[in-house]
């Protein structure tokens, strides 16, 4: 039976204390899918093991087993460079033989996984947000008579496309899924999944890149994880109104939120920035205040639960994704906004 | 010290929005590519960047070559363009990128920095603005046997290593990597800048040299697609927008809370 793997490097419950995160479930839900699609079982890869709490996770998402892959480097409390990670999947890989390998495409990810795609001969697609098998015919290509091949359906152009893309030819596959790709959905029946011990070794990995200085420790909420985001775009005009933004957060206990264009201004840090190469976030509520909703930020925001456009131009694109529109001046709204949330 | 910039030829991301916006972005009858010939072809905008990062360099002092090479045929403005900006050789592979997947590209463009006996530094796009795959540098960095430093906002190189500003989730992170070195280049760089127009007009002359695969001599399942492009689409957007309408800004304020606190949003 081939086996359908997700991998992540944050089961071992240190730093979020708790299981598996909601990028992890979302992977793993999708992997469930076309591992049944397959006739293929699915497992965890957990780089630096794998906590009581995310087992309980993984048995609630149907992973029948999982490979916690150990090393003392990988366990020394400081921070797991790409490299040891790296290194360990493929050492791992070696013995475990699976046919298609998930990730979550975080930070890290996108560093890793073109370089293990090379490493092991794999075809790979990143920007994920679905996939299943199929054995419809690939057309016009040296793959005409291929049938069985793994279908993934991507984002390209920021989002104003998807893209369906074959992967086929190669023995193993790694697709990259975007964070948000689908909302974790529990398996029918949860399992008990086993847990097999995988030592690698990684004594004689030397990172070829040196940190001279590490970032300095993030303080304040993070965007990703928060519940109300209040973001300005260039329609705030000019720098010193972003204070604008931040007061309607802070007054709804949530966070400031930016677009491209105006971190690339230096009117806030790139912290800030939501969208394709920023943040992407999903939460409860997000006023978009100046900002017309170019596809590119929007894959930050559109898993939002309700979009609040702010916005002079009728037409914009932001109102095609809200919720609530008002058709206005940002710079008199949102100081009005925060009054009448403290009122 | 000797750069190379790979740089890939893209449709103008804005104009694809707009297009998109309007529901107005064409599909050919292939069912997969982009064929309005109104969207005119840009280099990717990262590449711009990792052109500037270079010329950056150049201008602090540091005596280098810059290579920009691409793979299609139909590309030699954009690499004019980049003749125009400073570089002084100018290459294109003559193949057509849409019969290969990433991992061919990447193969072709190692193939080819070897066949001009290596670079220091390859400076990348972090993605290329099209697909947004952000694979090609990774897998060159593997080809290429060397290290792979990701997002950066500044390069500094010389004297056998490169020194790079990365911006990462939890800010910025200083790291260093001896030659040669893999480098993609962000946003945060900073704008490029334009070439004068006596460049633009010097830079008309210059021919690209061109290189066929066969030349590189890559063992042929390499270039075999393991990812291939089936479909593309606009995906349908059903906007569902309640507006709040009339008043003051004071009144449009008020009612917008009142809506959100009626449905518990806050
Ligand atoms: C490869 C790539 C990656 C990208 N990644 C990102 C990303 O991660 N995040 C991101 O945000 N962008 C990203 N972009 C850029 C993106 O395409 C857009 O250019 C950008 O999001 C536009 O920002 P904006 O909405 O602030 O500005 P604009 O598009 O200029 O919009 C400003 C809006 O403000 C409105 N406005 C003007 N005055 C007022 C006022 N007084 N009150 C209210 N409204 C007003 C205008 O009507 C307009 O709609 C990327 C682009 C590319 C090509
Ligand atoms: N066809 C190409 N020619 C030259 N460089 C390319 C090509 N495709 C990708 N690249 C380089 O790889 C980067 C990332 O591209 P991608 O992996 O396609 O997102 C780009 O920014 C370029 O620097």
């Amino acid at each position: 039976m081939s086996t359908v793997y997700v991998c992540t490097w944050n089961a071992a419950g240190n730093a979020a204390g708790g299981g598996l995160s909601d990028v992890d479930t979302e992977a793993l839900t999708l992997a469930r899918k076309v591992a049944a699609d397959m006739g293929a079982e699915l497992r965890l890869a957990a780089v630096g093991g794998v906590c009581e709490q995310a087992i309980a996770d993984a048995g609630r998402f149907g992973v029948a087993a999982i490979d916690a892959i150990e090393s003392p480097q990988l366990d020394s409390g400081a921070e797991v460079s790409c490299e040891l990670l790296l290194e360990a999947i493929e050492q791992w890989f070696g013995g475990a033989g699976a046919r298609l390998l998930l990730l979550n495409q975080s930070f890290d990810a996108r560093t890793i996984a073109p370089r293990l795609a090379r490493r092991l001969r794999a075809g790979i697609i990143m920007n994920g947000v679905d996939l299943e098998a199929s054995s419809d015919m690939i057309p016009d290509t040296e793959h005409e008579g291929d049938q069985d091949h793994i279908r993934v359906t991507t984002t390209a152009f920021g989002g104003d496309t998807r893209r369906e893309y074959a992967l086929t030819g190669a023995e193993v596959f790694i697709v990259c899924l975007s964070d948000n790709a689908c909302e974790p959905a529990p398996a029918a029946e949860a399992t008990q999944p086993a847990v097999n011990k995988v030592a690698v070794d990684l004594a004689a990995v030397s990172d070829r890149v040196r940190v001279v200085q590490r970032p300095a420790a993030v303080t304040g909420a993070k965007l990703e994880d928060a519940q109300v985001i209040v973001a300005g775009g260039r329609g705030l005009g000019e720098s010193g109104n972003f204070r604008l933004v931040e007061e309607l957060a802070e007054a709804l206990g949530g966070v400031a939120g930016a677009s491209r264009p105006i971190v690339d201004e230096g009117w806030t840090d790139s912290s800030h920035q939501v969208g394709l190469t920023g943040k992407i976030t999903k939460p409860t509520l997000y006023i978009a205040a100046g900002i017309s909703g170019a596809s590119q930020h929007m894959v930050g925001c559109c898993a939002a639960r309700n979009i609040v456009a702010i916005n002079t131009d009728p037409d914009a694109a932001i109102f095609k994704h809200a919720r609530f529109g008002i058709v206005g001046n940002c710079l008199e709204l949102l100081p009005e906004l925060t009054r009448a949330v403290k009122g | 010290m000797r750069i190379v910039v790979c740089a890939k030829q893209v449709l103008d991301p804005d104009a694809v929005n707009n297009y998109a916006l309007v529901g107005k972005l064409e599909i050919g009858e292939d069912g997969r590519s982009l064929t309005q010939a109104s969207i005119p072809r840009l280099m990717n905008a990262y590449d711009e960047q990792a052109i500037e990062a270079a010329l950056r360099l150049r201008d602090e002092g540091k005596d280098l070559s810059l290579t920009v090479v691409t793979l299609g045929d139909d590309v030699d403005d954009m690499l004019k363009h980049a003749a125009a900006l400073g570089a002084d050789e100018i290459a294109r592979v003559d193949v057509d990128p849409s019969t290969l997947d990433h991992n061919g590209i990447a193969c072709i463009l190692a193939a080819y920095i070897g066949s001009i006996g290596g670079a220091d530094l390859v400076l990348c796009g972090r993605q290329a603005s099209d697909d947004d795959q952000g694979l090609v540098p990774g897998m060159l960095a593997e080809l290429l046997k060397a290290p792979l430093i990701t997002i950066a906002r500044a390069v500094d190189a010389g004297d056998g290593s490169v020194k790079v500003v990365r911006v990462t989730p939890d800010g910025d992170e200083t790291v260093e990597a001896d030659f040669p070195a893999i480098v993609t280049i962000s946003n945060e760089l900073g704008e490029a800048r334009y070439p004068t127009m006596k460049a633009k007009m010097q830079a008309r002359k210059r021919e690209p040299s061109v290189v066929t695969v066969e030349s590189l001599d890559l063992p042929s399942d390499e270039l075999g697609r393991k990812a291939v492009l089936i479909r593309q689409y606009v995906p349908e957007l059903l906007g569902n927008c309640e507006m709040i309408e009339g008043g003051s800004a004071a009144e449009q304020a008020a009612a917008l809370v009142g809506k959100l606190r009626g449905e518990n949003i806050i």
